[in-house]
């Protein structure tokens, strides 16, 4: 008898429902030997929560898992491990002044616990890097490493633990292209070794460069596997957004330029900063001297590398952050030693990079976080009592008019998935009269019916008057929709382009500290 | 926090009673605990539980005895629950408590012929005045240095725990008690009874009151708001312009004026003397208070009558039973537990 060897690992009518949002429906999914299987789906689409199932974190309703014909029982990560399945979460948590041998031995099992001995391990570790051409000093410390480096000390972690099928969920969201490159020729490694990869993403270009087989969810439902030979990039698209956009009406698939902005840039600017300096502790600034002007009815593009200086210059306009040299002028006048509160009060909404850490209250309501930043204003207060059904109101109006998918505004919004979140910081900023649009990488990690919805708000806005400082880590968004773009490198505007002179290489020259002074 | 009132506003009883599911089945999991150990050691587990339970409704003493213990430890738990709303940990209750008990005396005594409707309120304000005071240093150092609140307001309870001593046998001791102890206040200053016999003071209902206003502060003002925000996440808070080293320091000191409040209280309605001792385990009390009822401020008034009701009877069963009444601090051990597990439970 001819014996048909079972898959490595099979999920079977896996039902998982949070209250009565049902987030998994009957889903089946099948993980073949030595494969780079792609799971694609819009953000909501359960993909997190299918792979928190098998990886232990969440007990499912319905459903069984099947690893090489055995069904097994996984009630923890713990058991997840041990049955050889690892996961790299999206927002993974490290100790950071742990070093990596350190951060990736901890919670596994010690040969000699007493000694903390870590030799043997550091060893391990070097084999593991070498193997996979997964690059990390194992004696560095993790908060001295960049987002890239990080998660590949988290990929080790599971190696370490010898793991047969590794999952990572949306693992380039922080990477740079070349470390985007590097990760998947480490995947293709592990596989060419005999491991499994689950790639979780919403990046279709991704999918199809790495993957073997692809699978689309939508709205907890399993809508296909196929192998990438036989699939298109439009039979993806269409089934990932299915009928949620027109594809002939995409921002982000359009095939003409963008059109000019309509405002003539006449009259004085709505934002205009002069020789703005910020000096950290250490003696390089991280805002050097940088002037720049925002009008009304235009999108201004700051590009640049993370971490050279973005999040220090928009801090500082907004008062986060007290500059040490410079003006910041608002609508004419100078704010100076405004506090961040009066600086919101006239006119200025702010849409921060780090949604989690610096844009919500994770364990408050959507409603309560829908007037942060405003609490303290009619009609929301009024002498300083809260107006609860008019917050309340106020929020259901957004989730309706921004499409946020919740229960509703009684819900925490710490549990609202990455693109909900940002639809609801978003609203929240867009809900207000304001003059000035400040958007740090607003639409990072999103995908793409979310990311056509935040472009059209943005460029509507845009053509009602708004004047918008967009500062981004993705060229191709900034190209997209700004009107000029300006270049930051080492906490100084290196460069100035106008749309007609926009140019992918020029700017990432220019990103990466080449330029000509002018 | 609030947003757990937002929901029970919005949702009606029906949902109301599935947020107590876990609190009922907490209570009866650590009864049940902690009946095994009773019955291993040889007790009638029902006889005792009938009385843990039953005391405070039987007698009218039994009721003024639970209304009266209830008053310091709602006002503890919210002297906790406050801070904790903006992400700050107040465990020196007690030395405020102190702190609060020795300005009041201070004043009564000072002050002793003075009428009742002077003397009276100033008394309360010494002791929240004092309260203040005593979480001052801590709230400062946190504002100025950043230094962990947890650490220093613990440290200045040893500080009052001293002082009160030092007040009680040096200052106005009173020759005849055998114990550490002042003279007693003006008359003035004793808190009205709202019931002569057995005794009960009008604490009670500045207790409620208090109760009442903080709720309102923290879930329907806008001030209350940041509290709550800066709690959820400082970090945003400061962000979206909301002044997060104030709110610490307010929380802080709010937190310390409440705990001061208890302490004049005890002093005017329940001893009208300064005693050594006179913070019992409040502090422990309340922080169990306030962390059962997970700083929701509608929930702390009613968890504080429930562990009231627990203290009464765990007196009443070492009297009449012999069985020692720190078992029910076990119990209460044991809910605080379950309440936190259940948590764990749920989000799986
Ligand atoms: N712990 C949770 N509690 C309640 N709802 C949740 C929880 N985790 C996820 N959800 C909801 O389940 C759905 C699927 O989320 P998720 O698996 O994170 O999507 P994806 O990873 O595909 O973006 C979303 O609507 C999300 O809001
Ligand atoms: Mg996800």
């Amino acid at each position: 008898m001819k014996q048909v060897s079972p898959p490595l690992l099979q999920l079977q009518g896996i039902s998982k429902s949070f209250g009565p949002l049902l987030a998994l429906k009957d889903v089946n999914l099948t993980i073949q030997h030595r494969e780079i299987h792609g799971l694609l789906g819009g953000n909501g689409a359960g993909k997190t929560t299918l792979m928190n199932v098998l990886f232990g974190l969440y007990k499912p309703n319905a459903g069984q898992v099947i690893l090489r014909g055995q069904t097994i029982h996984i009630q923890s990560p713990r058991d997840a491990i041990h049955h050889g399945i690892g996961m790299v979460h999206q927002h993974f948590l490290q100790v950071p002044h742990f070093t990596v041998v350190q951060n990736i031995v901890l919670g596994s099992r010690l040969h000699n616990r007493p000694t903390l001995n870590l030799t043997r391990a550091t060893e391990r570790i070097q084999d593991l890097c070498q193997r996979f051409g997964l690059e990390a000093d194992p004696n560095a410390h993790i908060i001295d490493l960049p987002m890239g480096v990080r998660q590949r000390v988290e990929i080790l972690k599971a190696l370490y633990r010898g793991v047969d099928v590794l999952i990572l969920d949306e693992p380039t969201t922080n990477l740079t292209p070349q470390e985007v490159d590097s990760l998947f020729e480490s995947l293709q490694r592990m596989v060419a070794e005999g491991m499994s990869v689950v790639f979780i993403t919403h990046k279709l270009r991704e999918v199809m460069q790495v993957c073997d087989t692809i699978s689309v969810l939508r709205a907890g439902e399993h809508q296909l596997t196929l192998p990438r030979t036989q699939v298109s990039e439009e039979l993806i698209v269409r089934t990932m957004v299915g009928s949620d956009i027109d594809l002939d009406e995409s921002i982000l698939f359009a095939a003409t330029a963008p059109q000019e902005s309509s405002s003539s840039r006449t009259g004085p600017p709505v934002l205009d900063v002069q020789g703005l300096t910020l000096t950290a502790e250490s003696n390089t600034p991280q805002v050097d001297d940088v002037s720049l002007q925002v009008h009304a009815g235009e999108i201004v593009g700051i590009a640049g590398v993370a971490g050279n200086g973005q999040q220090e210059l928009l801090e500082a306009v907004l008062g986060i952050r007290t500059a040490d040299r410079g003006q910041i002028r608002f609508q004419n006048e100078e704010l100076g030693h405004c506090s961040t509160r009066d600086r919101l009060r006239r006119g200025i909404a702010y849409v921060p990079e780090d949604r989690v850490q610096d844009g919500i209250l994770p364990t408050a309501t959507i409603a309560q976080n829908s007037i942060l930043g405003v609490h303290d204003r009619p009609p929301y207060s009024q002498h300083g009592i809260l107006k609860w059904p008019i917050i309340t109101q106020h929020a259901q109006h957004l989730i309706a008019e921004y499409h946020i998918q919740t229960q509703g505004a009684g819900q925490q919004a710490g549990n609202l998935s990455g693109g909900n979140l940002q639809r609801l910081i978003l609203a929240r900023a867009l809900a207000q009269p304001i003059q000035l649009l400040i958007l740090h990488n607003p639409t990072s990690g999103l995908d793409i019916p979310t990311v056509e919805q935040i472009y059209r708000q943005i460029r509507q806005r845009r053509q009602e008057g708004l004047a918008v400082l967009l500062v981004s880590d993705d060229l191709d968004e900034l190209m997209l929709l700004s009107d000029r773009i300006a270049v930051l490198y080492r906490g100084a505007l290196v460069g100035h382009l106008q749309q007609k002179d926009f140019d992918k290489y020029e700017i990432g020259r220019m990103m990466s500290g080449v330029y000509n002074h002018v | 926090m609030s947003e757990q009132s937002v929901v029970l506003r919005r949702q009606g009883l029906g949902s109301v009673f599935q947020a107590l599911v876990p609190y009922i089945v907490a209570v009866i999991a650590s009864f049940a605990a902690a009946g095994i150990v009773l019955a291993v050691m040889g007790f009638n587990v029902p006889r005792a539980y009938a009385t843990i339970l039953f005391t405070s409704f039987r007698t009218p003493n039994g009721i003024i005895q639970t209304l009266i213990k209830f008053v310091p430890l709602v006002l503890q738990a919210l002297a906790f629950t406050i801070p904790l709303a903006a992400g700050k940990f107040n465990i020196g209750g007690e030395g405020q408590l102190i702190a609060g008990a020795i300005g009041a005396t201070t004043v009564g005594i000072m002050l002793a012929g003075w009428p009742a409707p002077l003397l009276l309120p100033l008394v309360l304000l010494g002791g929240i005045v004092m309260g203040a005071l005593w979480i001052l240093l801590p709230a400062w150092l946190l504002y100025r240095f950043s230094i962990n609140e947890i650490l220093t307001t613990v440290l200045m309870n040893f500080v009052a725990f001293e002082l009160i001593d030092y007040v009680a046998t040096n200052i106005w001791p009173d020759p005849v008690a055998g114990h550490p102890t002042t003279i007693p206040i003006g008359a003035g200053g004793f808190l009205p009874r709202l019931i002569q016999q057995p005794p009960l003071h009008a604490g009670l209902l500045i207790a409620i009151f208090i109760a009442i206003l903080v709720y309102f502060y923290t879930d329907h003002t806008s001030a209350g708001y940041e509290l709550v925000a800066t709690g959820a996440n400082a970090r945003a808070s400061r962000v979206y312009g909301i002044n997060v080293r104030n709110i610490f320091f307010l929380s802080l000191l709010l937190g310390g004026a409440i705990a001061g409040l208890s302490g004049a209280i005890e002093v005017a309605g329940v001893h009208h003397r300064l005693i050594a001792g006179i913070q019992s385990n409040f502090l422990l009390l309340g922080l169990i208070i306030g962390l059962i009822a997970k700083g929701n401020h509608l929930a702390v008034p009613f968890v504080a009558f429930f562990i009231a009701v627990l203290e009464v009877g765990a007196s009443a069963m070492q009297r009449t039973l012999m069985i020692p009444g720190e078992m029910v601090f076990i119990v209460e051990a044991f809910i605080l537990l379950f309440v936190l597990l259940s948590d764990v439970v749920r989000r799986r």
